[in-house]
């Protein structure tokens, strides 16, 4: 039994909560749109829940990209939803960690007194990530718009050149870290170089996401996670799409040690294969006190007992987790052995094993952390018991979502006191938020 | 002063001079608000008309008088337009003739205004209250949701009669103004400003400073001017042959040579180019007159005024509406459940379809959003528009999340356990105070309320399929549904755009009890060696909206089957359907929906053409001794059966009323509206008639040889009374 101390002020609690499948960008979410799918699956959990949807004290939603046409986007999905106009929302972003975000911006607004009852979210749909004009075609319309006589609009128009259509793509770009230049993938491959992570390790780990995560679903352990949804432009006669969607069955090391390094040509270890798939997905959570919860008669999935944000080395934000973890710990007294179940976002199989051997290095902990001991060993038996990211994909501002929502679920069902949600974040950063069973 | 002496009044007249307020906000500048105290929207009628012919004398005479604007007593109330019940009460074609001239002259006068003249509008401007409106030098409206323009006279069965018919042509043209006449439409702001039937648009809140700038000539008019189109269209002999050419085609393929309303639009409209306002008002005046004391107007008005009624269904009886209903719940996402849950979210109420099948959800998503996607693309719908309609239809596989429902509806399999079982499970999910409505055709609401927690709260909706196009709505009342109840449901069907009718929870209820001896007649005489085209063609003369074969594919074999079945078990022997069509039924054969019927529905053909007969009918046939009867004693006999029917359902009051009676039958069977519906049509050949049209037929040889399941040709004691008597089933009322 671990020893347990609440911290000042209300209790917060994950009161309730709700995804949708995860599915791979370009899919079968390809014509989907952020406010649709956020707010279907924000209105399911309104219904579930039975909370009047007046009654909440703010709607806040994470979100990386969210579309151009929908900049606050979690107004515009709380409004789709069914929420009443009077509920204020606001969109925050930590880049991957937004999901998360959301839900400590709420637990932080409830530990100072704001309110007790919020609806949160992650919400991402990759699929809609554009493509935008470069600048020399950007200049072209601007010259367009001041020209003035004739004679300009043709000048204007005659400047252009067939390379000018080559599009910038927002996806790309935004996957690129702009202090270190580095693609997120390139810094998994300095994390594998540090650490002596070889591309063997790396697919068998991707390997074994996929099998737990099937054997999770066809478990049903994703059931009361997932609300299965019918995409918007599906064809008549196609079907609801019930589970996440990009899990192979038959993923197998062999397999995924013919495909070619990514980022780094010939040499390095980050495929497509035991990397996070780029993905649509929206998750939801209904964050308040242990005490609003009990009013309302809900039932809490679990108690937040304590959460971390830390910084690091952009070019090696893969590491993040670990900074933040050590933060968590060392606030809470908890040891990584007394926790029962950990989330650690699978951005890359590499990144993740970098993190484990992070955890356990005196020369990290001296060098990086300022500790005198090593963290501990973070068992990856017990780390993404369901599979991670590179199985279910990684829509990037929803994945705290999911990583709590797992975490929070996996308290009852593997019948642990304590499990912890934790996600690198690019730009140099980690998040890290520890759970607690709470009777329910 | 005009004479209006022949022109019915209301009762309620109030005094001269009460129903128009003259306003004098400036020097120069008079508005005319028209603002009857005795009508909750002020109307053209005898009063209004006296009260302007008075207001105009004094603006005639006022030199100091600079600009008018005419004006309602709100933004969105101008004038409802003519008072059409008068108009129906005239029978005598000089005094209308008489009372259009009177008016077209006091029209006239505001044309001749020496002042500028403005019409400051908004809501609806239908008929006579756009009429006026063109008399004045421009017309102003708001541009908002509400407001619609436009001349609906054909639709009742008249015309423009107030200078509508030549004047909009000369201010829009030919083409623009066949279109609105024709179709009767009332047009949204942006469109009637596009179309150039209004001048120009502002916010509601301006409309009172801007008419007032446009009558003092701060602003400007400009008016969209026809220039070079009027002399290559409207004055052009080859372009407007071509024109009428279309309309006229437009025309038949719709009315079918039994409106002459539209018929006598067309001529008029087509005439105007070049006609002066004294020839205009002569035959306005002489078109109107022919038409108004006509059978068809005086059914059209009837109809109308019975679906007008309709709407006080949904009101209490001390006149208050019931809360609006916000969140419903449907059961069964077949065709029925997922048309009805669509056309909710389509109409603001949120909705959760419940079902078993996440298939059948997924498939009535799709319907919805296909028809949700075609209304945007019509610009019906913003984006935003669209996207809360989607959004307002929830799925959920299996009963949940019913709790905050204010009404749920079942439309799940017609066996009466299984209805039974769902009400049960809805009863225990929702408030105690919610509406239990069950969708069934052919089973007892009644029976259904037995044993259920409040059963007075159950009632039947039966919506007809498609949901989206049909516009009746039975609503059933079982035993113990209470009155509460009933207004409340009729008060969604209102808000869902439907028209309500009350029925008794008889088998069949009113419709489908009248549509089952039609259809088994028509089938009857299929069997005998009628083709079912000849048929089809023949009740479409009649004025049916379609033949009863083309309606029997349309409604599925085993739907119209399982109905007649059920119709028989509730009548006994006069309901004995003819095994025929029993014999006929396969899986791929069902009608439109498995493709096949009487029609060929796979077969490939052009756009408009209708699908060709199946070639394998004669195999169903049995003789051909029915093929020489004439074309006059084959519709005789099919809508004979519905008559003799209808009779006896008009005897047990399933329906309250004649009127509610007739309705239901134009917007449930789609009886041919311009006979005013079956008992209208029944009242038009009268009693002593029909008795001998039931005998002649009971005598046939076919009929006499079905024994005692020619039970149906027998008259109605009803018929026999009315027949007596001399009366008719609207005399009963």
């Amino acid at each position: 039994m671990i020893k347990v101390e609440h911290d000042e002020g209300p209790e917060v609690v994950i009161a309730a909560g709700l995804r949708s499948p995860w599915v791979r960008a370009g899919g079968t979410f390809a014509k989907e749109d952020a406010g649709h799918l956020g707010s279907q699956v924000m209105r399911e959990l309104l219904v579930r829940t039975g909370i009047e949807p007046g009654a909440f004290d703010e709607v806040v939603v994470g979100s990386v990209g969210p579309p151009h046409d929908q900049a606050n986007i979690a107004r515009v999905v709380a409004l789709r939803a069914g929420i009443p106009r009077h509920v204020p929302a606001r969109t925050v972003a930590r880049n991957c960690a937004s999901g998360i975000e959301a839900v400590t911006t709420a637990a932080a607004s409830i530990k100072a007194g704001a309110g007790d009852l919020y609806m949160t979210m992650g919400l991402e749909v990759m699929s809609a990530y554009p493509l935008i004009f470069g600048e020399k075609m950007t200049n072209l319309f601007a010259r367009l718009m001041r020209a003035r006589s004739l004679g300009q609009r043709l000048a204007a128009i005659g400047s252009f050149r067939p390379n000018f259509l080559k599009p910038r793509v927002a996806l790309l770009e935004g996957l690129t870290d702009p202090i270190s230049d580095l693609l997120m993938g390139q810094t998994a491959e300095l994390v594998a170089r540090d650490f002596g992570i070889t591309r063997e390790e790396c697919d068998a780990y991707a390997a074994e996401s996929h099998r737990r995560a099937a054997q999770a679903r066809d478990a049903g352990r994703f059931e009361d996670e997932i609300l299965p949804l019918f995409p918007l432009g599906a064809k008549e006669g196609s079907t609801s799409v019930l589970h996440d969607d990009s899990i192979r069955d038959d993923q197998s090391p062999d397999k995924l040690a013919k495909l070619r390094p990514y980022f780094e040509k010939p040499d390095g270890v980050v495929t497509v294969g035991n990397a996070c798939g780029i993905t649509d997905g929206a998750g939801a959570l209904v964050v308040t006190t242990a005490e609003r919860a009990k009013a309302l008669g809900l039932a809490p999935l679990a108690r937040l007992k304590a959460w971390a944000w830390a910084g690091c080395e952009p070019a090696r934000m893969g590491l993040g987790p670990v900074h933040a973890t050590a933060q968590v710990l060392d606030a809470t007294g908890v040891t990584l052995g007394d926790i029962g179940a950990i989330e650690l976002n699978e951005a890359f199989a590499a990144q993740v094993l970098g993190c484990a051997r992070a955890f356990e290095s005196a020369e990290f902990a001296g060098g990086k952390l300022g500790r005198t001991s090593p963290l501990g060993t973070l068992d990856l038996d017990r780390t993404n018991v369901n599979g991670g990211a590179i199985a279910l994909g990684h829509p990037v501002g929803a994945t705290g979502a999911r990583l709590l929502l797992t975490a929070a679920h996996e308290l009852e069902k593997g019948d642990h006191e304590l499990t912890l949600a934790t996600l690198c974040i690019g730009g140099g950063q980690g998040g890290a938020v520890l759970l607690e069973r709470i009777e329910r | 002063m005009i004479d209006l002496s022949q022109f019915p009044s209301p009762a309620d007249a109030p005094e001269p001079g009460a129903c128009i307020r003259v306003e004098r906000p400036e020097e120069g500048l008079a508005v005319v608000v028209f603002d009857a105290p005795h009508r909750s929207f002020s109307v053209l009628d005898a009063p209004l008309l006296r009260d302007l012919d008075a207001v105009l004398t004094e603006l005639e005479a006022d030199g100091s008088v600079k600009g008018v604007v005419f004006t309602g007593r709100r933004p969105d109330q101008f004038l409802a337009g003519a008072d059409v019940e008068a108009i129906s009460r005239i029978t005598d074609p000089g005094v209308v003739r008489q009372a259009v001239i009177a008016v077209h002259g006091l029209f006239e006068r505001i044309e001749r205004l020496a002042p500028r003249t403005i019409a400051a509008v908004g809501g609806p401007v239908p008929g006579g209250a756009f009429e006026l409106s063109m008399c004045c030098d421009a017309i102003v409206a708001t541009d908002d949701s509400r407001t619609r323009i436009g001349l609906p006279e054909t639709m009742l069965g008249i015309i423009p009669g107030w200078g509508g018919s030549h004047r909009l042509p000369w201010r829009v043209g030919l083409p623009k103004a066949l279109d609105a006449i024709l179709t009767g439409r009332l047009f949204p702001a942006k469109k009637a400003w596009k179309m150039g039937m209004v001048d120009r648009l502002t916010k509601a809140e301006y409309l009172e400073r801007i008419a007032a700038d446009l009558a003092m000539g701060r602003e400007r008019i400009k008016r969209k001017r026809r220039g070079r189109a009027k002399w290559l269209v409207d004055r052009n002999p080859i372009a407007r042959a071509v024109i009428r050419g279309q309309a006229r085609k437009g025309v038949d393929a719709k009315a079918h040579g039994n409106y002459p309303a539209p018929y006598a639009a067309l001529d008029l409209v087509m005439a105007a180019p070049g006609r002066s306002l004294s020839e205009a008002a002569r035959a306005e005046a002489d078109a109107v007159a022919a038409l108004a004391i006509g059978p068809v107007c005086k059914s059209l008005v009837g109809i109308f005024f019975a679906s007008e009624a309709a709407k006080k269904l949904a009101k209490f009886e001390d006149g208050r509406s019931p809360e609006r209903i916000r969140r419903a719940a449907v059961v069964g996402g077949g065709i029925m459940g997922g048309g009805i849950a669509s056309l909710m979210a389509d109409k603001q109420v949120e909705v959760r379809l419940a079902d078993l099948s996440r298939a059948a959800l997924d498939a009535a998503t799709w319907q919805h959003r296909k028809d949700i996607a075609k209304k945007r693309k019509r610009r019906r719908l913003s984006t935003g528009q669209a996207n809360s309609a989607m959004d307002r239809l929830e799925v959920s596989v299996g009963i949940s999340g019913v709790g905050e429902a204010d009404i749920a509806i079942e439309a799940v399999a017609e066996v009466m356990k299984v209805k039974h079982a769902v009400l049960g499970e809805l009863a225990g999910a929702m408030p105690a105070d919610a509406i239990l409505a069950t969708n069934t055709s052919s089973l007892s609401v009644t029976e259904m309320q037995r044993g259920l927690p409040g059963p007075e709260r159950v009632v039947g909706m039966h919506f007809f399929n498609p949901v989206k196009k049909m516009p009746l709505v039975e609503i059933v009342r079982g035993e113990e549904t209470s009155d509460a109840t009933i207004t409340r449901t009729a008060a969604l069907a209102v808000a869902l755009g439907k028209t309500p009718v009350v029925t008794k929870d008889v088998p069949g209820f009113l419709v489908n009890r009248l549509l089952g001896p039609y259809l088994d007649e028509a089938v009857r005489l299929f069997v005998d060696g009628v083709s079912p085209v000849r048929i089809d063609r023949l009740l479409v003369a009649f004025g049916m909206p379609m033949g009863p074969f083309t309606l029997l594919d349309e409604v599925g074999f085993d739907i119209a089957a399982h109905a007649a079945g059920s119709l028989h078990e509730g009548y006994g022997v006069r309901m004995t359907p003819c095994d025929a069509l029993g014999g006929m039924i396969s899986p791929e054969r069902l009608g439109k929906k498995s493709g096949k019927g009487f029609y060929d529905h796979t077969a490939k053909r052009k756009k408009g053409q209708s699908p060709p007969v199946m070639g394998d009918l004669g195999r169903f046939q049995r003789s051909t001794r029915a093929m020489l009867m004439s074309d006059r004693d084959i519709t005789d006999r099919i809508v004979l059966a519905m008559v003799g029917e209808g009779a006896r359902a008009f005897e047990e009051r399933v329906v309250a009323t004649a009127a509610e009676f007739d309705l239901a039958t134009v917007f449930g069977t789609g009886f041919a509206p311009f006979r005013g519906g079956l008992l209208g049509y029944a009242d038009s050949v009268g009693a002593a008639r029909l008795l001998s049209m039931l005998e002649r037929h009971a005598a046939m040889p076919d009929v006499v040889e079905r024994g005692a399941a020619a039970a149906r040709f027998e008259p109605a004691a009803v018929l026999q009374e009315l027949a007596e008597a001399g009366e008719t089933f609207h005399g009963r009322g």
